[in-house]
């Protein structure tokens, strides 16, 4: 019978994991996006509306969520092809604030007051998403589409010039991660039962970079072990009292330096099997 | 292939596996020993709260101990911090009230935290009772286990509103505030303009609110447009430390009117913003109070505060540090008088008992004057009328937050 | 009422200006986003108004801060990019955030969260020009703005220094293989961006005479719009772009409402970077950045 504090840190863990998930995916196409809180904070409010005002069954609210984040990810990806590297990324990063604003202002949803009314949900619950989802990615991986996106990664010209139709890739990618995260938004939305538009800022959008950077970036069972890492370690650091955050600080650095590709990568995870010749 | 996904799950299964088993853990030794638990942010943009509430919580165990501690056991009072960070104020509550198996816990300071964190005290049915969240209802959302030991912004300004007024005659004002802060926004586009319209004030933009974000540094433009309407008083309603922005500002442009605002300006930091702009808030504790609780609280206090290191040198005891004294100790008042026994299979009862009695507590012996509950959960006690002018704060009018159905103050 | 705001606009904008040159001296060399830069800018400003508040003058007080903040910079630059300059960029640009975070850190734990005032603002004299009315710091901020930024494109065209610089920036390798040490002149960008960020530190809480850990947080993210909508290799580009976003900012509040603010920032900087995707000063289209 695990304890609702663990209870708690895994929902947590949970929600960080599909946030990472959707960086991750964009990542993979060559892409940085340091917006997807906007995402994510779609995806809380919508969900939220649904189930609170419209008495939507959750599962039903947060697909409608989903699908409805991904198309204003596939809206922002077509603009995003125009831009590469950090002017892409800057992008994002406006994007994540406008939403931000947005909410603040939306009275209708309670503005800088924030919304309530959500009904909690069981952690089991967020990791059957989380968990899906996770394997969803784990079997993109293992698919065509995936070989085509890192081809988009590693050159986007060469890319094109074999066959590739890289908008379609890059702008996909964009869908699936806005939907991903919006999911991400529901769960979070469900789980502390009241958000607010500060839930959903660039401090947000950091945080799914740090762990897809720090768990792994180049597998997708690295989110988890981000997520992982991002949600326990400032609980273990509790002993330094407040010298917590500059620990923190220096264990990114520290990690960043000695092993850059994060703690998984596929050789790692491959030490456990036979691997499947690349 | 599947495999490796599977490797994957193992990984993520073992670390969760030793993430879980590898924390510490906490025993309480059953019937000597009395625990209870507090949520501060010791970190973040509100460090220095937290801190001071710390040495607070830490002098009054001490105390306690001192002179026998509660029915004869030792008090233990398990503080974590919450960075300022909802979510880990949650993990925190779900911590002291599962793990340590506090009886009650005090806490925690924002609004956006005990937003989140209410519902879980609720779910754990244990006792928070938070010493700085004045947004409106947010107690009364989470009855019965949330609590606060302060008075919803809008009964304060009934009193503090009609004493500005008064004061400086004023017939038009004009509002400010931080759209950022949720307690600052509703204070400012709700509260404070009905408040106006109802003590015949005219809100000069009132429709063209001013606002700016936590955060800023320049508030020029919004000043500037401030001083082309030309008011009798500005309303800021922000936390101090946004709030002494906007009023050097207004000092720069030679806007030297009166201010007004809620609780959230009250703060020794303000006074130094601009002496000569006069401001007029309401508090429930401030450090130059006089009887003989208060002083004697302060003269504690405040020696410790400045000896700690961190907290800077003229550091003054703060309503929150007296909200949270006054919290735990209505906490052991209820222990020593509702027959809580401590013991670990009493838990459940306990913590029952301690809600009842907070409840329906009348007349506490508080630093300000008597407290008790209302229904909403939200204090009913003395609080004062400050008008800060000249680097301090005096105090001009007592009201008191009763409420239909309970004694007053 | 619209040239005081005009006035208010060009000052805000000086500050972002500095700020941006910071973030592009570094991004446009090296490639980096430099999340750390918010906090150099910061940590001057503690510095800053350490001298002030020990009664030492202003001169004092600015080397002081650009000094700190250069120190802080070199100690990022060896420790957190060095080892990691042939990572990704997004790997350098994650070490200068955990800089960052123990920058905030040590700042809350050394001066405490609660806003650092002076009690006397320095060089409050003001003069009114009609119905605008400025003070003497903001003719100091709006100067000394100018002066670095001139001193900084001096540096960039006409020393050997810069030539370094510039040939870095363009291809590193083709410049070492000319002879320039890439170590060194790497430094020598960290620190003349740090000693940027903290001069900007110093200057502007000076001006509004006070100073939190938080300060650099929302700042930094404008500056890094502004250092995109002037293209973040062109300093001039800095330079149109900072006034350009301060103006913006203010009118918005003025007219527009203080709520749409950042929708309106923001969003002026998502369609410049959509129709003129290389800033406004930038080169051509190509010069987009480096894959992150």
């Amino acid at each position: 019978m695990m304890s609702t504090y663990y209870a708690g840190l895994l929902a947590d863990v949970g929600i960080l994991l599909l946030g990472a998930l959707s960086v991750y995916v964009i990542l993979a196409t060559g892409q940085l996006s340091l917006g997807n809180a906007g995402f994510m904070g779609i995806g809380a409010y919508l969900t939220s509306y649904l189930t609170v005002t419209a008495g939507i069954p959750l599962t039903a609210a947060l697909m409608m969520a989903a699908a409805a984040s991904g198309l204003i990810g596939v809206v922002i990806g077509f603009p995003a092809l125009r831009l590469k590297g950090i002017y892409l990324a800057m992008a994002t990063l406006g994007f994540g604030e406008m939403v931000r604003s947005f909410f603040l202002n939306f009275e209708a949803m309670g503005g800088s007051g924030g919304f309530d009314g959500m009904r909690h949900v069981s952690l089991a619950y967020i990791w059957s998403w989380a968990a899906a989802i996770l394997l969803l990615v784990a079997i993109l991986e293992r698919s065509q589409l995936w070989l085509e996106m890192r081809a988009v990664s590693d050159d986007e010209t060469a890319a094109g010039l074999v066959g590739l139709n890289t908008t379609t890739i890059k702008v996909g990618a964009f869908g699936f991660a806005a939907a991903v995260a919006a999911v991400a938004g529901g769960l979070f939305a469900h789980h502390h039962v009241y958000i607010e538009p500060g839930n959903f800022s660039f401090e947000r959008s950091i945080d799914f970079v740090l762990a897809v950077i720090l768990g792994g970036s180049t597998v997708g069972a690295g989110a988890l072990v981000g997520a992982l890492l991002l949600v326990m370690l400032p609980e273990y650091l509790r002993f330094l009292a407040e010298w917590r955050f500059a620990v923190f600080g220096a264990l990114l650095i520290a990690m960043l330096l000695v092993r850059r590709q994060g703690l998984l990568d596929r050789s790692l995870l491959g030490m456990f099997g036979s691997r499947r010749p690349a | 292939m599947k495999s490796n996904l599977i490797k994957a799950a193992c990984i993520a299964g073992l670390s969760t596996a030793l993430t879980a088993t590898a924390g510490p853990s906490f025993a309480q030794q059953a019937g000597r020993e009395i625990v209870l638990g507090a949520i501060v942010p010791s970190s973040g943009p509100f460090a220095e709260w937290g801190r001071a509430n710390t040495v607070t919580l830490q002098m009054l165990e001490r105390q306690i101990n001192g002179s026998g501690g509660v029915n004869g056991a030792k008090l233990r009072i398990e503080i974590l911090d919450d960075a300022t960070k909802p979510a880990q104020a949650t993990n925190n509550l779900r911590k002291l009230a599962g793990d340590d198996k506090v009886l009650a816990v005090a806490g925690p300071l924002t609004s956006s935290a005990a937003e989140v964190t209410f519902p879980v005290a609720n779910e754990m049915k244990t006792v928070a009772t938070s010493q700085a969240s004045s947004k409106p209802g947010v107690a009364k959302l989470n009855r019965p286990w949330a609590f606060r030991n302060t008075i919803d912004e809008g009964v304060l300004g009934r009193t503090t509103v009609p004493y500005y007024k008064k004061t400086f005659n004023i017939k038009t004002v004009a509002i400010i505030y931080d759209a950022k802060d949720a307690t600052a926004a509703t204070v400012g586009s709700r509260i404070m303009p009905a408040l106006m319209k109802e003590n015949e004030i005219d809100v000069l933009n009132a429709n063209d609110p001013l606002s700016f974000n936590t955060g800023d540094l320049d508030v020029s433009a919004q000043v500037t447009k401030m001083k082309a309407l030309n008011p009798d008083g500005i309303v800021v309603s922000a936390d101090y430390s946004q709030a002494v922005t906007v009023i050097r500002e207004m000092k720069r442009q030679g806007i030297l009117k009166p201010v007004v605002g809620s609780t959230q300006l009250i703060s020794s930091a303000i006074l130094k913003a601009a002496p000569e702009i006069p401001i007029i808030a309401p508090a429930t504790f401030y450090a130059t109070m006089k009887g003989d609780k208060p002083e004697k609280f302060v003269s504690e206090l405040q020696p410790l505060l400045r000896k700690t290191s961190g907290l800077p040198a003229e550091i003054e005891p703060s309503m929150y540090d007296a909200n949270i004294y006054e919290i735990v100790s209505i906490y052991i008042d209820a222990i020593k008088s509702a027959g809580v026994s401590g013991k670990a299979e009493d838990l459940e009862a306990d913590r029952t008992k301690i809600r009842d009695y907070m409840a329906k507590l009348v007349g506490f012996p508080g630093l300000g004057g008597p407290i008790g509950f209302n229904d909403d959960g939200d204090a009913i006690k003395a609080f004062y009328i400050l008008h800060g002018e000249n680097g301090s704060w005096q105090s001009k009018v007592r009201g008191c937050s009763t409420a239909p159905g309970h004694p007053g103050c | 009422m619209f040239l005081q705001q005009f006035v208010n606009g060009v000052t805000l904008g000086a500050v972002y200006t500095l700020i941006a040159l910071s973030f592009s001296l570094v991004m446009g060399i090296l490639g980096v986003l430099n999340l750390a830069i918010a906090e150099l800018f910061m940590i001057g400003g503690y510095f800053g108004f350490a001298v002030i508040l020990a009664k030492l003058p202003l001169p004092v007080a600015l080397l002081a801060g650009m000094a700190g903040a250069a120190l802080v910079a070199a100690a990022i630059e060896k420790i957190g990019y060095q080892p990691l300059r042939n990572a990704p960029p997004v790997t350098p640009m994650l070490s200068t955030l955990g800089f960052s975070i123990i920058l905030q850190n040590v700042a809350t734990n050394l001066w405490g969260s609660d806003p650092l005032q002076l009690s006397e603002e320095v060089l409050s004299a003001r003069f009114t020009f009609g119905p605008v009315s400025i003070s003497a710091m903001q003719l100091v901020v709006l100067g000394a703005t100018l002066v670095l930024v001139i001193l900084l494109a001096f540096v960039v065209q006409r020393t050997s220094m810069g030539r370094a610089l510039r040939a870095i920036a363009e291809n590193r390798d083709v410049a070492r293989l000319l002879g320039v040490s890439a170590g060194p002149v790497t430094l020598l960008a960290f620190m003349l961006s740090g000693a940027l960020a903290g001069a900007a530190g110093v200057l502007i809480s000076l001006h509004y005479a006070a100073i939190t850990p938080y300060i650099g947080v929302e700042i930094g993210l404008k500056a890094i719009a502004v250092m995109v909508v002037g293209g973040t290799t062109r300093i001039w580009g800095a330079l149109i772009a900072g006034p350009l976003i301060g103006i913006a900012e203010v009118m918005t509040t003025a007219y527009g409402g203080s709520q749409i603010r950042d929708f309106v920032v923001y969003g002026l900087m998502i369609a410049i970077l959509l129709l003129r995707p290389q800033g406004l000063l930038g080169g051509p289209r190509s010069e987009q950045g480096p894959r992150v």
